[in-house]
């Protein structure tokens, strides 16, 4: 990747870095300007649109999540919607227990990401300790992934009740009786302060959006500290990674875990969203989109994953008002882009803009050189 | 010249590899002595690379164990050997092909330098390579023999007391292989204890240390490299009449 | 006597759950081995298997010669996909799961929007025969049986034919056979016609037992990937066979003594239990194990 550094890395410090391209003014006033946008949309938006727009950044998270798990790591997982479905769940079920004891969903947010944790920190430790890799890791997230599912669509027994929340069946997440609470959006209080986020409101939408803006920062300065060279490292040659005295198994297992937990994020704020969650959250459907995302946008860069989260979702939703074209579409995009451009649309675009940038700028120093162009 | 010390750094007791039906490396017993620079030598598919994984923990032995500072680290993965202060640079080329060479140093360097050090830690080790100023491009635009030598830096970088080079010159130039021993002889010389694998007998002779030679996975012969030189039976197994 | 009909209800099970992986199987088996290669869009081309089935069927066609034109069918779209995409990713696992993912989506929508999400059924054929008081269906042994055959033509094939022993050739290497004179290129893509035909079988077979739809393919994309890992590609034939046997033991173990879907569990956690073991599948140990004893037998 052409990643030669700017005049803001001085500024920026681990913003800018070896790992993530676009490090220069010229981005970064793009990123501005896209923020910017995004912020001030609601003002030029329906309510409906506000809505949606929440729900489609989520996806986000998502993209993001593995996105750093594949495309720095170098472990493809095709179940991350695995940890978004457990997040989404293990928060639905905090919250319905919780809500009237507490009266806000705080511990519900926590649960939601840090159970995806605990559970990727399981399947991972048994992974990566027995050096499982490529392929196995790969089928065997998507195999959980939709064993859960299948788990989930027969929870229809009235038995399959955690406290207050009952699991449901192919239904989803609901309240076990009619004392108990629904399914709430986001409550979160701090002592006597409560603020509601409810999925169709804008002050949702901007707390998406906030996350999303400092995950992706976030995880900007975690690739390009030294913690992110390691992960390059463990990518490209884990075996020779490990003579210089680096545990790979760990640094697998640490990043997985930080995916899982953006991954639980994503779940937790679609549940909150839309106050309901239920088993299609783990079906082929919703893994692949996510591989999708990344693949098409490039998987080794976090901008090129997120622009393309956001841009076929985007495309998605406009298409969803043709008919049933989105699908087929996407899979369309992704063997045409893995034919095409395999590291990527955004990242073959920026690499692009990269040579061209050093051709023209060779060109003119051998022009100040000879007075003349070389011919 | 070697270090006379008592005691090994690094020792192989009785290291035996098997794959399936072949008994790679048959019983191997062989001390190396602290800043000593030590040659291995010996016909095709005598075990040498198969010796170095043994050392490295890279395979673990059938029977047999690796003692290292008086320690059995035979139980003990590669990362932990190397946090130890082994290091090795394999046959195969072992760099980061796809990134820069800057980012090929990081790795290693970061293991004893804080971020701020590395680029001047990175452009001095560039220096003693014939590899100054090459820190921004990537590592396929440099040459067979200057991937070699990023490889052996990078190895290097961790600061090893033990450092084992397999081949470090295949493939390389006789003018780039005489280099390769300036900088080998040169890092012994500051106290680095070097075992090294070699076919290219320039190298070796200049090199002029103690050499053992493996024959079908077993300690053949051990000497300085004159009687290694002047040893019939050396000759022998490397015309196949052993 | 009850116990006459309770053992032979156990043998049974074994023996349609063997068949269905067999059949789910084998096709992906031989692409795996030949060109390192998974296609994760093999359910959909046991769909399109399942959907000439049952057209040609309730078109007059005799069930049979519709099993085959579905094996012809597939066959051909294999080849297809083979020349179009396939052929750029060889060896390359992780992104051949991508990519043919991707087109197990555009097929999988594709018959979606062409024939609507309504499902398409197909008579269970032969009826059932009685052992004690209850009675089991002909068809899953009729299953079991070609599923055997299916197995021993593959096998005939690789061992006795011209083109047999050009794909073995190619699969151990590949460089080799090129400059000994085998058209590789023909090779891989009659491979993944034939596999991908296997899978059209199966899917003409598996239509008279399950519901057709475009979605018929989730249902053994998962588990024939998992079969073949397990299985390993250094030998087809025999990773098949044991990764078969075990799988199918389990599974018909478990769901006896908790349910079906406990059943199924048991199977994935045996298949990874093996994986940690054998990480390149058991063939590859089998493989070693024989080179061993091949090696010993030598030097005595």
């Amino acid at each position: 990747m052409n990643n030669k550094g700017s005049i803001l890395d001085k500024y920026l410090g681990l913003l800018n870095g070896p790992q993530t391209i676009g490090r220069g003014v010229p981005f970064w006033l793009g990123f501005l300007a896209i923020v910017a946008t995004l912020a001030f949309g609601p003002e030029f938006l329906s309510r409906f649109q506000i809505i949606n727009f929440s729900n489609f950044l989520i996806s986000g998270f998502m993209a993001l999540s593995l996105c750093l798990i594949w495309g720095y790591c170098g472990v493809l997982s095709l179940g991350q919607a695995a940890f978004f479905g457990v997040g989404g769940y293990a928060y639905g079920v905090v919250a319905i227990n919780l809500l009237n004891a507490h009266g806000n969903t705080d511990i519900a947010l926590i649960a939601g990401i840090f159970i995806p944790v605990v559970f990727a920190a399981i399947v991972g430790g048994v992974m990566f300790y027995a050096r499982l890799r490529g392929v196995y890791v790969a089928i065997l997230m998507l195999v959980i992934s939709l064993v859960i599912g299948t788990f989930m669509r027969q929870t229809a027994d009235p038995d399959y009740t955690i406290g207050a929340a009952y699991l449901g069946g192919m239904n989803g997440l609901r309240p076990a009786s009619p004392d108990d609470p629904l399914l709430p959006s986001l409550i979160l209080g701090l002592g006597q302060t409560i603020q509601e986020f409810d999925g169709r409101s804008v002050s949702f939408y901007y707390l998406t959006l906030g996350l999303l803006v400092a995950v992706y920062l976030g995880l900007r300065c975690l690739v390009n500290s030294s913690f992110g060279f390691f992960l390059v490292g463990c990518r490209e040659d884990p075996d020779r990674t490990e003579t210089f005295g680096y545990d790979v198994r760990l640094i697998q297992l640490s990043v997985f875990c930080i995916s899982a937990a953006i991954a639980g994020l994503a779940g937790t704020l679609y549940t909150a969203w839309g106050t309901f969650i239920h088993p299609d959250g783990f079906g082929v459907a919703q893994n692949i989109l996510v591989v999708i995302w990344v693949a098409v946008g490039g998987r080794k860069d976090l901008s090129a994953a997120l622009i393309g989260a956001l841009v076929l979702e985007w495309i998605s939703l406009k298409l969803a008002s043709e008919g049933e074209f989105a699908l087929l579409f996407m899979g369309a995009i992704l063997v045409t882009v893995m034919l095409l451009a395999p590291t990527g649309v955004v990242t073959t675009i920026s690499d692009l803009i990269g040579r061209l940038r050093t051709k023209r700028s060779t060109l003119a120093a051998s022009e100040m050189k000879n007075g003349e162009p070389d011919v | 010249m070697s270090d006379a010390s008592d005691k090994p750094i690094l020792e192989a007791r009785d290291l035996v590899k098997d794959f399936g039906g072949v008994r790679a490396v048959a019983g191997l017993d062989i001390s190396i002595y602290p800043g000593e620079l030590h040659c291995i030598i010996g016909p095709n598919g005598a075990g040498k690379s198969t010796f170095f994984k043994l050392l490295m923990g890279i395979q673990r032995p059938s029977a047999g164990e690796v003692f290292y500072q008086g320690r059995n680290v035979t139980r003990l993965k590669p990362f932990e050997r190397a946090r130890l202060g082994m290091a090795i640079k394999f046959q195969a080329m072992e760099v980061y092909q796809e990134l820069t060479v800057f980012q090929n140093l990081f790795i290693p360097l970061r293991r004893h330098h804080r971020p701020k050090q590395i680029p001047e830690q990175a452009a001095k080790l560039l220096a003693q390579l014939h590899l100054a100023g090459t820190e921004e491009g990537l590592v396929s635009n440099l040459s067979h023999g200057q991937q070699q030598w990023l490889a052996i830096g990078m190895s290097m970088a961790v600061r090893p007391e033990v450092l084992l080079l397999d081949e470090p010159t295949a493939g390389m130039s006789p003018d780039e292989t005489s280099e390769t021993a300036k900088i080998v002889k040169g890092l012994n010389a500051s106290g680095m204890t070097i075992v090294v694998i070699e076919h290219d007998m320039a190298f070796i002779r200049n090199l002029d240390s103690r050499t053992s030679v493996l024959h079908y996975g077993k300690l053949f012969a051990q000497g300085s490299f004159d009687e290694i030189e002047q040893n019939e039976d050396v000759h022998r197994i490397y015309l196949g009449t052993v | 006597m009850e116990e006459l009909a309770t053992i032979f209800g156990y043998f049974y099970q074994y023996l349609d759950n063997i068949g269905f992986l067999i059949l789910a199987a084998s096709g992906l088996i031989i692409i795996f081995g030949m060109m390192g290669v998974i296609n994760m869009a093999h359910g959909e081309l046991m769909m399109i298997g399942a959907y000439i089935t049952a057209f040609a069927y309730y078109a007059g066609v005799p069930a049979p010669l519709a099993i085959l034109l579905a094996g012809l069918g597939s066959g051909i779209a294999g080849i297809i996909l083979e020349r179009l995409v396939i052929r750029y990713f060889y060896k390359q696992l992780l992104s051949s799961l991508v990519v043919t993912w991707g087109l197990s989506l555009i097929l999988s929508q594709g018959f979606l929007l062409v024939f609507g999400p309504s499902i398409l059924n197909m008579p269970t054929p032969f009826g059932n025969f009685p052992i004690d008081e209850q009675t089991f269906g002909i068809y899953r042994l009729v299953l079991f049986g070609i599923s055997v055959a299916m197995i021993a033509g593959v096998w005939a094939l690789f061992t006795f034919t011209r083109f047999g022993t050009n794909a073995r050739a190619t699969m151990e290497n590949p460089g080799m056979a090129d400059a000994l004179g085998v058209n590789t290129r023909n090779v891989y893509a009659l491979t993944f016609g034939l596999g991908s035909a296997m899978g059209g079988i199966a899917g003409g077979m598996f239509a008279m037992t399950a519901t057709i739809s475009p979605f018929f393919g989730i249902n053994y994309t998962p588990l024939a990937f998992i079969t073949v890992v397990v299985g390993g590609g250094a030998n087809v034939i025999t990773g098949l066979l044991a990764s078969v046997l075990a799988l199918a033991g389990v599974q018909t173990a478990v769901n006896n003594m908790v349910n079906v879907y406990v059943g199924y569990l048991g199977m994935m956690g045996t298949a990874l239990v093996i994986l940690l073991v054998l990480p390149r599948g058991i063939s590859e140990y089998l493989e070693r194990r024989k080179i061993r004893t091949e090696r010993a037998a030598d030097s005595e």
